[in-house]
């Protein structure tokens, strides 16, 4: 009884029992901005570009984390396996998935596709917003209502043919990426009751030891 | 119960570390636009190799930061571990005293509980059983190990884990 009673409750073997700050907080500072920007904020604004930039830092840090945070947190210890992945998802359908000691393989791919799309989506944001920081389109917004056009002149709106492109690759990028988060809160779902284990709560803080 | 204590406390100041870092890289992230697009318009100025320099130095901090919080997170890890192996052989060195003084399923639960210092009404409360069994598996359990009674009973595994220190001479060493 004494032995046993932290096995019991949490991840003894994987995923880390907390991840790690950098991977935890990355995760729902992202998961916000995703949900925000896709679904509430008005795209071209202030805000949406703002949560924009947020997440670009995050996703920056996140990846420079993929090379010096600690083990679990590291690529090296999940690098993409399309076929690892399909036999996982297989057995996670039997119910007898295998543990990992950081992402299992399907998530594996759902972390690396996640991230894609998002790298898609913010770069063809700045693409569409010129690559202005928010604090600047704030300024040259309120130039604008004040009623100094000057600021509209520079921009030389004459290209539109990039500014299509991206502009269809900013939605097709965010919708997707809101899509493949519903696998990935489906998927987490499935994993949890396999192993019968809430994965979730690594995520956010470690069991009360 | 202090264990947990020190366990959160050096979790909580790891998630304070990583969240100024996050807040460091967002800063950061817009110093550097500046500096870029600084260097990139206009002509090279002292200014804007000035702010260059302030962007480079942010992100080599932020660096040094995620360096450190990685060490800070790879010392905790390891001191979990060799905590874990502590209590593990502790709860060995208990066992094996059990084994060696015959104690039988029963009774071994109700040691374990004594051992964890709960009281006699309480573990009858856990263990479903009324509180005069209890008392007579405690006895057992005193007769068995040959103690007078509950404190020598625990001061009997103290003693292992103390060791040698109980024979040195009562001085300057506070451990």
């Amino acid at each position: 009884m004494p032995t046993d009673s932290r096995t019991g409750k949490g991840a003894a073997i994987a995923p880390p029992d907390p991840w790690d700050p950098v991977v935890r907080l990355s995760h729902w500072i992202i998961a916000i901005a995703v949900i925000v920007n896709g679904l509430i904020s008005k795209p071209g604004g202030t805000v949406h570009v703002w949560i924009g930039w947020i997440a670009m830092a995050v996703l920056v840090i996140r990846l420079v984390w993929g090379f010096i945070g600690p083990d679990e947190a590291r690529f090296s210890s999940f690098l993409p396996d399309p076929r690892a992945a399909v036999s996982h998802l297989l057995a996670v359908l039997r119910g007898r998935p295998r543990e990992y000691p950081s992402h299992n393989p399907a998530g594996t791919m759902m972390v690396y596709a996640l991230w894609i799309c998002l790298a898609a989506v913010i770069a063809t944001g700045l693409i569409m917003t010129d690559a202005k920081t928010p604090v600047a389109i704030a300024k040259e917004r309120a130039a604008v209502e004040q009623g100094d056009w000057s600021v509209m002149v520079t921009d030389g709106e004459g290209e539109g043919g990039t500014g299509d492109i991206a502009k269809a690759i900013h939605e097709t990028a965010a919708n997707l990426m809101l899509v493949l988060a519903l696998v990935h809160v489906a998927g987490v779902a499935a994993e949890s009751y396999a192993l019968r284990r809430n994965l979730v709560r690594p995520m956010i803080k470690g069991p009360p030891r | 119960m202090k264990i947990r204590k020190i366990k959160a406390q050096g979790r909580s100041q790891t998630v304070a570390l990583a969240l100024f870092m996050v807040l460091q890289s967002i800063a950061a992230l817009f110093f550097v636009a500046d500096a870029v697009r600084d260097l990139v318009d206009g002509p090279l100025g002292v200014e804007s190799v000035i702010e260059a320099l302030t962007a480079f130095v942010l992100v080599f901090g932020i660096f040094m930061a995620a360096w450190q919080l990685r060490l800070t997170l790879e010392r905790m890890a390891a001191q979990g571990r060799a905590l874990d192996i502590a209590r593990g052989d502790f709860v060995r060195i208990i066992e094996t005293q059990f084994d060696i003084w015959g104690l039988t399923a029963a009774e071994r639960e109700v040691g374990m509980l004594a051992l964890k210092g709960i009281d006699i009404a309480e573990i009858a409360r856990l263990r479903g059983s009324a509180q005069g069994t209890v008392r007579t598996q405690m006895t057992r359990i005193y007769a068995k190990s040959g103690v007078s009674g509950r404190a020598q009973f625990a001061a009997w595994f103290v003693e292992e884990l103390l060791g040698d220190g109980i024979s040195q001479p009562h001085g300057e060493e506070k451990t």
